[in-house]
């Protein structure tokens, strides 16, 4: 579903080089957990998966479904499939949370070239996302994320990503600052969601988000390169025996 | 020192135009004499005055424009420009000026006999009206407007009545050649009484100065919507007064959405006059091309305990300029005022320009005053967080204009009127998307 391939990405801004060749398959159907220290290029990497402006690719290529991801507008690539869970969710004052959802889901469909979702489809398909995920119906009255807490922040996110039911989740540090409570909740939300047909890359500093949602790879990122790769016990391992085997 | 400046073709103009005393309604002679002294003395202000330096009067009314005491217009350009009103379906009443004269067979007269309708220009008016109208020679959109008022609408709503529906006062301009139309509003609350009033000015494409005065006396306990959509036409000059008067425990909500218009002054002297009253003044600007508004507004706190809000969101695109000048006064004595002031500016183009000038004139030491004043352009973090959810670049900016201008239509009470401001914000972002 997705290849990466000998990656290099600089900040537009001060030419600073985050990424230095990285080379990742994920298919469909995986569950590939990404970790590192803080600085080693987890969020950059999410960014430029979901299009974020302000990198410079200078070389490699990224192909998703066999298409060019990276000649692809943000929405574009949403719309084909592509979901970025964001590390800190924006707040989007004025704009009713229901009134995004929708806005979104149909803006997708019409790129497909599917008809709209009626209203009342909508609302049962948000009712019953919403549930699983402890969010409730005055959370969706509110505008998008404001006055949320960092755990209600979270689970609207997973929500987003329910509804939408895209093909390519990145989760980009989803577990930063959720409580043992809110993480449950969440990590329930994700693995409701996984699936053959639907690939996932969980970016996480720590270990614990993966004991509840238990991936099929492991890669350790350092310094902008993928140094290790295993399987869950790896995760384990870097929990008992920390990062800095990595440290350049 | 004094330096006399030579007069403009359309200081010139007006001057000439001599009308004072001779047309237009007879009980108003004196408020038209003396509006036409302090215009002669004055003259149309500059920039090199203070309140004026950001609307150079002067400039901007760059020719003659004879004041203009004739309705007639052709008829099929009047009803397409109504028909832009997106109140005909809301508004119970609808009072119709054309070209600054009450046109009967378009309006609607108020049906209940708790509202009082009488037009300026009539003989032997009540004295309701004689008592509420006010010169007011020291402001030069003031002074104007006495010398040149040719009609408008008075509306009192009686002790303890509640006016169910919106009335709306409309005013359409189709000048043939350049002129100045002028109209005065006159609003009674009795006590008690609650009323929404809307005003509409639309125009035609040609040049035009529309000058609107309405003076709203609120008695205690009284409650006052007053919702006014400016869209005049693209060459139309809009200079307004609005005048308020609020009296004890008595509550004021005007809203102002300015869309249309070359060149917009409108001006709030809101006065609390007893004590609790409750105010909010807000607005909202969508504006592009060349277009250019001013709002001041002065809201002066006489007496203790009032509060007041204003909170204006102004949308600049292409070369617009906006301006907003807010001063909250606080008499001596006036303890316990709560006053708070907002402007944010949305600029969505690199040559679009905001000014924001607020001003606190505080003589009180127990009272709470604040004020704040931003300018910015869209959110990139936020349009991306949109953009990544599916939703296009064009499509997430409009989502996050409309919510930005959402916040100043969400102060007006009335959801049908909100839904209307609300509609007309998104075919403005239509356009301007298309465009």
């Amino acid at each position: 579903m997705l290849e990466i391939k000998n990656l290099y990405v600089e900040v537009e801004e001060d030419g600073n080089r985050i990424l230095n060749g990285i080379d990742l398959s994920v298919s469909a159907g995986e569950v590939h957990a990404i970790m590192g220290p803080n600085g080693s290029g987890k969020s950059t990497l999410a960014n430029v998966l979901a299009g974020r402006d302000g990198y410079v690719i200078t070389e490699g290529t990224v192909t998703y479904k066999g298409e060019d991801l990276l000649e692809m507008e943000p929405a574009e690539r949403a719309a084909k499939g592509v979901f970025l869970a964001f590390q800190y969710p924006v707040e989007i004052p004025g704009v009713a949370t229901m009134q995004f959802l929708r806005v979104a889901l149909n803006s997708q469909r019409k790129f497909r070239g599917e008809p709209e979702i009626s209203m009342p489809e909508f609302m049962k398909l948000v009712r019953d996302r919403a549930e699983t995920l402890a969010i409730s119906q005055e959370m969706l009255k509110r505008p998008v994320n404001v006055g949320f807490s960092g755990g209600e922040k979270k689970r609207a996110e997973i929500l987003q990503m329910a509804v939408l039911e895209p093909a390519l989740c990145v989760l980009d540090e989803t577990d930063s600052g959720l409580d043992i409570d809110a993480l449950r909740i969440v990590a329930n939300g994700v693995n409701g969601l996984r699936s053959p047909e639907r690939a996932m890359i969980v970016i996480t500093h720590y270990q614990r988000l993966l004991d509840y949602i238990v991936p099929d790879h492991v890669h350790v990122l350092s310094e902008g390169r993928i140094v290790r790769s295993g399987d869950k016990t790896l995760a384990e391992q870097l929990e008992r025996e920390g990062y800095a085997a990595y440290a350049a | 020192m004094n330096v006399a400046l030579p007069r403009t073709k359309a200081e010139s103009a007006y001057l000439e135009a001599v009308s004072a005393g001779e047309a237009g309604p007879q009980w108003l002679k004196g408020l038209r004499r003396a509006g036409y002294e302090s215009f002669a003395g004055a003259g149309l202000p500059h920039r090199r005055l203070e309140d004026w330096k950001w609307f150079d009067l002067r400039q901007i009314v760059d020719r003659a424009y004879p004041p203009a005491l004739r309705g007639a217009a052709p008829a099929g350009e009047v009803d397409a420009l109504i028909a832009r009103s997106p109140f005909a379906r809301l508004a119970r009443a609808r009072l119709v000026f054309v070209n600054g004269v009450f046109d009967a067979a378009r309006s609607q007269l108020p049906a209940s006999g708790d509202v009082e309708f009488v037009r300026l220009a009539s003989d032997g008016v009540p004295q309701w009206l004689t008592q509420a109208v006010a010169a007011d020679g020291s402001d030069p959109i003031s002074a104007l407007n006495a010398a040149f008022v040719s009609d408008g609408g008075a509306l009192r709503i009686a002790a303890g009545a509640t006016a169910d529906a919106p009335i709306e006062l409309l005013f359409v301009t189709t000048a043939a050649e350049p002129s100045t139309l002028t109209t005065r509003n006159v609003i009674v609350l009795e006590e008690g009484a609650c009323a929404t009033i809307i005003e509409t000015h639309l125009g035609g494409a040609e040049a035009y100065v529309a000058n609107s005065v309405t003076e709203a006396k609120l008695a205690k306990g009284s409650r006052l919507d007053r919702i006014k959509l400016e869209a005049e036409g693209e060459g139309g000059i809009h200079l307004a007064n609005f005048h308020a008067d609020v009296g004890e425990g008595a509550t004021l909500r005007d809203f102002t959405l300015t869309i249309g218009g070359r060149a917009v002054r409108q001006q709030g002297f809101v006065t609390v006059t007893g004590e609790g009253a409750d105010v909010g003044v807000s607005g909202a600007y969508l504006l592009n091309g060349r277009q250019h508004a001013d709002t001041r507004l002065v809201v002066d706190h006489a007496v203790p305990q009032g509060t007041s809000r204003e909170l204006f969101k102004c949308v600049m695109d292409g070369q617009a300029r906006g301006v907003f000048q807010g001063k909250v006064i606080v008499r001596p004595g006036a303890q316990k005022s709560d006053g708070k002031q907002s402007s944010h500016a949305l600029l969505l183009s690199e040559r679009a320009e905001f000014d924001a000038k607020p001003e606190l004139e505080i003589y009180a030491d127990d009272v709470i005053c604040g004020h704040g004043a931003t300018s910015g352009e869209l959110d990139e973090t936020q349009l991306f967080y949109l953009n990544s959810r599916g939703i296009p670049e064009v499509e997430a900016k409009s989502l996050l204009i409309a919510a930005f201008v959402g916040e100043a239509i969400d102060t007006v009470d009335n959801e049908a009127i909100r839904d209307e401001l609300t509609r007309m914000t998104g075919e403005w972002l239509s356009r301007r998307s298309r465009a």
